[in-house]
């Protein structure tokens, strides 16, 4: 054995002697000259694919065999018309887990035992859901079909659902779901299915609680009622010959019997008539996803070709409109594009794009437009004949290996099309005229009354968005938001903020002055201490100290005082975006003990901060300011909301001053503040909401 | 646009499996063929047709009228392992500035073109080549050729274009390296692997360094462009629906006058294998679990021992029944997930890498992966593998050949790939009986040649602040 080895090699792959080939071969005097134009496209041949044929089962299977003899290869399906739109309602992913579990465990075979068979062949199993189908693939040699045949049979007829594997399938299912619920491509999604299809099983989708109260009885169940002969399709594309493969079907399936449940009665989608807004609050996003579209018809509906090339002239890939004004002329984002779904009850259509927050609004308003103009401007000659030949083009790519004309076929048929579907689509898409594809686009493409839903940080495009459509604002998981939950990191004017000073108030209880506070702000070696004290009567006395660094980032509160005969005290640290500490408040019944020790989200502040940041927010006639806030009495995250209400002339001790007047939410009980509209917006007076208690600056 | 390191790294983040299960039993992979089906078991021959242009273009037609799809493939001999000190990522920023236009195609044209016509396309970069194509109804195969003509003869380097190009693929780097748990700290680990004085050509990460693709000035674009985008440094593969005839003439007419240049320098590398395990431990700012990723050096794709050492990253590291996926997920249930693979970002006429990467279970001390990992792969040294496993591996590499030859566009590849690594285009019908002549016995030899401890270089990724 070598000790040390070495390894050299040299970058010519191609024997230099290849060339002298060439030399023989071309005489230079033939050469064209290299044309500056592309080519003309040569004569396009009728798509000749591997030829299939349909039979049924006698225990109502139907059967499909595509034969290609290119390879001596297998892929074998079988599908059910029970997807994910039959989970029980507070059950929704028991298909997606019925048909994981399948392949976990069937016959006299584990789990381990079923990837090892298959494995050991070079082939794989699997399963998956739409929500019209549940579908069991295997694929491998040709050579294998026997086993590939039992491993299916197994999965379909005798799966053991074991406990473990359901156990552990639930685990998975969780995990990707938390994924998939931190992903605004997934949110927006679920949300648009749930607007778009409301009661309808179209519009369900899975979430930690249901896929919690999944049962095995729920599995088995599932399975009994739903995986049965009668009205499955079975596909099997590959060299086998269509003897070969139905020999193997009856001597896999001849002795299963039974009938599908009958579909469970489904709620009609709701029916729009005027734009609708979702929009999804994801704070600190700096992207919005947008999907817009609308229901649309069976899969059946003879529109349907028409309606697909205006769909590939409007948003089919890089030379539609979408991307060529969204992305080419506007550079909005990096990609716009429509789709037309097919589903069993009723289909829908499509547009979605990705782009920068600041854009929101004006992407969506350009793409609405984009939508409008298919179906209700003409499409000049050429663009039309771009976006058919496209789509003729690519129709030998989709077929080219026997098992994409089985899929092509199988979800055809699945969806209650012509046999002939794949043999005559070509035509069928030659036979759309200009006008069809109009009158299509009108049908099917219908902004007027779309659904919208837009994930993104609504505090920064809510306003904007309700000048579009009418808005509804819901938090990521789908509970409804009021403007005032929006709220973003703290947003101050630091140069105002960060200035040493003191202040004085004198507190009016019932109009007479019983009180005062008095606060002072400085700093040291760049960190900031702000000291609050305050008196009234004999009933409240109160002092409190805050340190934060100069980037706004909380050290620490401490607070001691007396209230109504019991003591308080707060004492909380902030460190690595924790707060932790322990409060005392008081309370009906003696004070209340809170242990503090929470998450900081970023550009949060302390509560008590609230009085010196107020000349630092950024007022204006009307404005709405948010403050996160650490409630660091209640160990709670929350926001306080100011919303300038009005202008107007305020006298205080300190003087007469015009000033913006502003309801303030989100604190212990609503007060009214009066802020000076100068330059240095310093608090002038606060008033508590029913309760004569009032606090006016003294100098 | 697209670079291709098929790293070990997307790794779905599957949990580990429930079941005990080293039960498993190969036994029942016995299940063999049947007779009664009397199908054939190889994937037949590819009938190549090839010949050289006099500017040293090769060209290989494969004829198949199957269906109506024509694929179009052009490798350039070129890839990181061209690059020098300094330059790096200019491989991969060459790729994408070849869709940035040429003399009769506008930037951004390509892709128009080809998608009007129904077709898809897509170029990647790897160590040791540099693909683009075009795949079409066959009707447009002159499109294809046309395409590829222009570009080759005429490509647009403009300083606009490299600046804008030059942000895309540091947007791509942001994206897909830096920004992803365990991939940065892979293409890092190269340098470590590889002696970087002895075998700079592997010993750097393809998508370059930052530093370096700002400092690439156009000058220096034009100079690669000049020295390896010459016929004579590639490689141009018909598939499909078309008539031999015709794409000679079309062959000849589109890239026949496009000048031969000066063949480009040999790359040196003289790699020492077995220089003392390396053990390191790295931080990871992207990664939620510790991993744990190891190498081993091994040989070339045209090495005798290659299709053994594959067919043994098979047995190791591929599938819910390999050896790792077993141990490390099913029976201890260390790992979240586990994966191997030989030379994971794509196969090189140098010195290679077996690989595997395991991504810790919450919990689970990586010290333990990696005595888990050792000990898995010194067993395959000293006690080897079964039968069982071997066929199994045979009939997974099989089974790939012939799914994938059913595509146009895949024989184009494996075409590609037999003339650059396998010493020639008529390899593609050689290559399997080499993985079929491998024993349990050379599966043994390989292993404890190349898959021992002075041989490795082992990561235990740590993720930043735990």
């Amino acid at each position: 054995m070598p000790t040390a080895r070495s390894h050299s090699c040299a970058t010519r792959a191609l024997p230099a002697a290849l060339s002298m080939l060439g030399m023989v071969w071309l005489p230079a005097d033939v050469r064209a000259q290299f044309p500056a134009n592309a080519p003309p496209p040569a004569s396009i041949k009728p798509a000749a694919f591997p030829p299939f044929e349909e039979s049924v089962l006698p225990n109502g299977m139907r059967m499909l065999v595509v034969r290609s003899a290119k390879q001596p290869v297998l892929a074998v399906s079988l599908a059910f018309p029970a997807g994910s739109a039959e989970d029980p309602s507070g059950k929704a992913g028991l298909a997606e887990m019925v048909a994981g579990l399948l392949t976990k465990g069937a016959g006299r075979r584990s789990a381990e035992e079923i990837s090892a068979a298959i494995e050991g062949v070079g082939g794989s199993i699997g399963a998956g859901t739409s929500a019209d189908f549940l579908t069991v693939s295997v694929s491998g040699l040709a050579r294998d079909a026997k086993l590939a045949f039992e491993l299916l049979a197994d999965a379909v007829i005798r799966p053991t659902f074991p406990e473990r594997e359901l156990e552990l399938l639930r685990t998975q299912t969780l995990s990707s779901l938390q994924l998939e619920l931190s992903q605004p491509a997934s949110l927006a999604s679920r949300a648009f299915a749930k607007a778009l299809y409301g009661q309808h099983p179209y519009g369900r989708r899975p979430e930690p609680t249901s896929v919690k109260a999944v049962t095995r009885d729920d599995v088995v169940a599932f399975h009994r009622a739903n995986i049965r002969p009668t009205g499955a399709f079975l596909v099997v594309a590959g060299s086998l010959t269509q003897a070969q493969a139905v020999q193997l079907a009856t001597s896999a399936f001849g002795m299963w019997q039974g009938r599908a449940a009958a579909p469970s009665a489904r709620q009609a989608p709701p029916t729009r008539s005027a734009l609708e807004l979702v929009l999804v609050h994801k704070p600190g996003a700096v992207q919005s996803n947008i999907l817009v579209g609308n229901l649309t018809w069976k899969p059946t509906d003879g529109r349907s070709y028409a309606a697909t090339v205006a769909d590939k002239a409007l948003g089919g890939g890089a030379n539609a409109r979408l991307f060529q004004v969204l992305r080419e002329q506007k550079g909005w984002t990096y990609g716009a594009y429509s789709s037309l779904v097919r589903q069993r009850d009723i289909g829908r259509f499509e547009a979605n794009t990705e782009v920068r927050t600041e854009v929101t609004d004006s992407a969506l308003v350009e793409l609405l437009a984009q939508l409008k103009r298919v179906g209700g401007e003409r499409m000049s000659p050429a663009e039309f004949d771009d976006a058919k030949n496209a789509l003729t083009g690519a129709f030998p790519l989709t077929v080219e290996a026997a098992s994409q004309v089985a899929q092509q076929v199988s979800s055809a048929r699945l969806l209650g099309l012509a046999q002939d579907y794949v043999q005559t689509y070509r035509q069928r898409l030659a036979a759309v005229t200009l006008e069809s594809m109009q009158d299509a686009a009108k049908a099917a493409i219908r902004p007027s009354e779309a659904l919208i839903v837009v994930v993104g940080d609504a505090a920064k495009v809510y306003e904007r968005l309700q000048k579009v459509a009418p808005v509804r604002l819901v938090s990521t998981d789908g509970s409804p938001l009021t403007p005032g939950d929006l709220v973003t990191a703290l947003d101050v004017a630091r140069e105002r903020l960060l200035v040493a000073r003191s202040d004085s108030f004198t507190i009016f209880v019932g109009g007479n002055p019983l009180g005062w506070q008095t606060s002072t702000l400085q700093s040291a070696a760049g960190v900031w201490t702000y000291t609050e004290r305050t008196q009234i009567a004999a009933i409240v006395q109160q002092s409190t100290e805050v340190r934060f660094t100069s980037a706004l980032e909380m050290q620490s509160v401490h607070q001691t005082g007396r209230q109504a005969g019991q003591d308080t005290k707060i004492d909380v640290i902030y460190s690595a975006g924790r707060a932790k500490g322990v409060a005392i408040t008081p309370a009906q019944g003696g004070p209340k003990t809170v242990n503090v020790d929470a998450a900081l989200p970023p550009g949060t502040i302390d509560d008590n901060l609230l009085t010196p940041v107020i000349p630092a927010l950024k007022w204006a006639p009307g404005a709405k300011l948010a403050v996160p806030v650490f409630m660091s009495g209640k160990g709670a995250t929350g926001a306080i909301m100011l919303v300038v209400t009005g202008e107007e002339s305020v006298k205080v001790l300190a003087g007469t001053f015009d000033a913006f007047k502003a309801e303030v939410t989100g604190g212990d009980a609503p007060i009214t503040i009066w802020v000076e509209k100068g330059n240095s917006h310093r608090l002038l007076k606060l008033a508590l909401a029913g309760q004569p208690i009032e606090i006016q600056r003294v100098r | 646009m697209i670079l291709t390191p098929h790293i070990p790294v997307h790794l779905e983040m599957t949990m580990s499996h429930k079941r005990h299960g080293l039960r498993l039993l190969l036994a029942l992979i016995t299940v063999g063929a049947n007779a009664s089906l009397a199908l054939a078991q190889s994937p037949g021959t590819v009938k190549v047709e090839s010949f050289t242009l006099p500017n040293g273009l090769a060209v290989h037609l494969v004829e198949d009228h199957s269906s109506q799809v024509v694929a179009v493939d052009v490798w350039y001999n070129v890839g990181a392992r061209n690059e020098r000190p300094g330059r790096t990522g200019f491989a991969h920023l060459f790729e994408h500035m070849m869709f940035q236009g040429s003399a009769n195609v506008k930037k951004a044209e390509h892709f128009k073109y080809v998608e009007r016509a129904g077709g898809q396309l897509n170029g990647s970069t790897q160590a040791d080549r540099t693909n683009y194509w075009d795949l079409l109804p066959s009707n447009r195969l002159n499109l294809g050729l046309w395409l590829e003509a222009d570009r080759m003869r005429s490509l647009a380097i403009t300083q606009a274009n490299l600046d804008n190009q030059k942000e895309a693929v540091k947007e791509e780097r942001r994206l897909r390296f830096d920004n992803q748990a365990y991939v940065g700290v892979f293409v890092d680990s190269l340098s470590l692997i590889y002696d970087k004085e002895k075998c700079f050509a592997y010993a750097h990460s393809l998508v370059g360094s930052m530093a370096d693709l700002n400092a690439a000035k156009v000058e220096d674009v034009q100079a690669f462009f000049s020295r390896y985008y010459a016929p004579n440094n590639a490689s141009l593969v018909i598939v499909g629906d078309f008539s031999a005839a015709e794409a000679r003439t079309l062959v000849r007419t589109y890239f026949g006058d496009i000048p031969r240049v000066i063949d480009p320098p040999p790359v040196e590398c003289e790699q020492p294998f077995n220089t003392g395990a390396v053990r390191r431990r790295v931080t990871d700012k992207n990664a939620t679990l510790p991993a744990v990723l190891q190498f081993y050096r091994t040989p070339s794709v045209s090495h005798p021992d290659y299709p053994a050492l594959d067919l043994l990253s098979t047995i190791l590291g591929v599938g819910e029944s390999s050896r790792l996926n077993r141990l490390l997920v099913r029976e201890t249930k260390a790992a979240a997930a586990v994966q191997g693979a030989l030379n994971p970002v794509g196969p090189v006429r140098g010195p290679g890498l077996f690989g595997a990467l395991a991504i810790a279970n919450q919990g689970v001390a990586t010290d333990s992966i990696v005595k888990l990992l050792d000990a898995e792969v010194s067993r395959a040294a000293t006690s080897g593998v079964t039968e069982a496993e071997l066929r199994k591996a045979k009939a997974a590499y099989l089974a790939n050949t012939m799914t994938g030859r059913q595509r146009a566009l895949n024989v184009a590849e494996a075409v590609q790939f037999a003339a650059m690594f396998l010493g020639g285009p008529d390899r593609i019908n050689t290559d399997l009986a080499r993985y079929e002549a491998v024993t349990v016995a050379d599966v043994k030899r390989v292993a404890a040649t190349y898959l021992r401890s002075d041989n490795l270089l082992s990561l235990v990724i740590v993720p930043e602040g735990k």
